[in-house]
């Protein structure tokens, strides 16, 4: 089998493909690439099917030798790439030599960016996924983030490469972030001055973001309740801590919380919401479940369509 | 009483009004059992809390009306007798503790602080068969319920950042096993050699929602038989 040397890891970067399912109630999150989109057109790009896995990585310094040529391509959040020392273009496959050094190193906007390799990240499934989840201990090489000089076995390549096209971009960052969400669970028990405060000030993604979740500073949510019976979390759910700064759960989420949700962020704004570094402003602003749905439809139909 | 909503764009979750208790949660259970069968791979995941059932379908594919139709009918209607059956049927766990200070930093001072003898902090813990009410927090862990009045205690204020594996634990009137490392705030009284969650095992969790799980008071040489160490 063929490997991929990670000669430089970065600071946190993981195995992902698209995550688990039926897990959660094991208590185990689903994992699974933090911008979904930016995993499904690099395995378009290399022609893959939706079970490779990639490399994430958050803020890449990454430097790659694969054992056997391959190709690759970058998606996710834009960076700087070089093949040997030489600038190479960051949007379109490459064709890597058996020991040619691929260093990789995050620009300006963005978090996530995914390295994906022809025949796939090929470490072993668990609950059918090659996820990690750091805070288990499962997935990937050894459940926890790439170290330099790790060894990562790499899959059998398939060779109908649909095209050397420039990958999906990421959406333009925008002043304020708008994250429309689905309320639910304890919305209807928020105080007016909660839901004020919700609804109408402006929030800033703080530097405790990360796989579990991004939390936010500003006008504190004040609920006033303080202890719910355990239930179930979800992709997005908008956390009310007792300090009122709401907490946005993502991929790597505790699966059970007793913390109120006035509701969940849908799911194209929690990737960008992931994609958001510190100091991004954004407001939360309520939409229906069926607005989500024609969000959700548009935004896979734009996705096909540039992949095709 | 009951109200049905939605938990994000793919959710939908049954939320009973009132305190948890066992027939509770195997109505939830039984929900669950029968939402798996109705919906197929259309359903990708559901959790079981203390007094909801939250759905998660398959994005792009969920049919929101007609879900919640289907889980409105569920609700209102008795638990299934077969799964009650079931439920009823399955073996009561049993776990072996080995109570110890060395292997339980609060078990003296629990006894203390509520005027117990320890040997009666023993007694109590593992007298009753408990009911597993919940999991979470971590995978294996599990709420188990409900612990002698004598036994309430609050949680730590500042929770300890390392608890060690098999800790046996109480907070309010709930008990449970810590099935890895992990930060903890619950007061540990014991500890169990057993492996609460095992990746290679099937299933990989030895407590489930629904459980009856006693204690079983062991000494240590029968600890360290058990694979227990200090």
């Amino acid at each position: 089998m063929t490997v991929l040397h990670i000669n430089r890891a970065g600071a946190a970067s993981t195995v992902q493909d698209s995550g688990r399912i039926g897990t959660l109630q094991l208590g185990l999150p689903p994992s699974g690439a933090m911008d979904h989109p930016a995993l499904v057109s690099g395995q378009h790009l290399l022609g893959h099917t939706q079970d490779e896995a990639a490399i994430e990585m958050a803020y890449a310094n990454t430097e790659v030798t694969p054992g056997s040529s391959c190709l690759i391509a970058v998606t996710g959040a834009p960076v700087s790439l070089w093949v040997d020392g030489a600038p190479a273009c960051d949007t379109e496959v490459l064709k890597i030599g058996a020991g040619q050094r691929v260093s990789i190193k995050a620009r300006s906007h963005g978090v996530y960016s995914y390295l994906h390799v022809s025949g796939g990240i090929a470490t072993p499934a668990v609950f059918d996924s090659r996820s990690t989840s750091v805070r288990e201990g499962i997935g990937g090489l050894a459940g926890t983030y790439l170290r330099d000089g790790d060894q990562l076995p790499i899959g059998s390549a398939n060779s109908d490469v649909i095209a050397s096209i420039a990958s999906l971009p990421l959406p333009e960052s925008a002043p304020t972030l708008m994250l429309r969400f689905v309320p639910g669970f304890q919305y209807e028990l928020l105080t007016e001055q909660a839901m004020s405060s919700l609804l109408e000030s402006e929030f800033k993604v703080t530097s405790r973001a990360n796989r579990m979740g991004v939390a936010l500073s500003g006008d504190p949510v004040n609920t006033g309740v303080t202890s719910l019976l355990s239930e179930a979390t979800c992709y997005g759910a908008i956390q009310l801590p007792g300090d009122g700064n709401p907490i946005v759960l993502l991929n790597d989420r505790q699966t059970v919380g007793g913390y109120p949700k006035p509701g969940a962020v849908i799911r194209s704004d929690c990737r960008r919401l992931a994609q958001a570094r510190p100091g991004q402003r954004v407001r939360f602003a309520p939409c229906t479940p069926q607005e989500a749905d024609r969000i959700a439809w548009l935004e896979q139909h734009y996705l096909e369509t540039r992949l095709r | 009483m009951f109200e049905i909503g939605p938990a994000g764009e793919c959710g939908i979750r049954l939320v009973f009004s009132g305190e948890p208790h066992e027939a509770l949660t195997s109505k939830l259970l039984s929900i669950q059992h029968s939402a798996r069968q109705r919906f197929g791979t259309e359903l990708i995941d559901s959790v079981v809390g203390y007094t909801t059932l939250t759905l998660f379908f398959e994005p792009h594919n969920i049919e929101r009306d007609r879900a919640t139709a289907w889980l409105q009918e569920s609700a209102g209607a008795d638990t299934d007798e077969a799964f009650l059956a079931q439920l009823a049927a399955r073996p009561v766990v049993v776990l072996p503790v080995w109570y110890h200070p060395s292997v339980a930093p609060d078990l003296e001072w629990l006894a203390e602080e509520n005027a117990l003898s320890v040997d009666t902090v023993i007694d109590l813990h593992s007298d009753p068969t408990y009911f597993a009410y919940a999991t979470g927090f971590a995978p294996g862990f599990c709420y188990l319920g409900t612990t002698s009045p004598k036994l309430a205690v609050p949680r730590l204020a500042t929770p300890r950042s390392e608890v060690s594996a098999g800790s046996v634990a109480l907070a309010d009137q709930q008990t449970a096993v810590y099935p890895g490392p992990s930060p903890g705030g619950w007061r540990l009284i014991g500890s169990c050699p057993l492996r609460l969650f095992n990746l290679k095992a099937s299933p990989p969790a030895l407590l489930t929602i629904g459980d009856s799980v006693r204690f079983e008071p062991v000494s240590e040489s029968e600890f360290r038989a058990l694979g227990g160490s200090v």
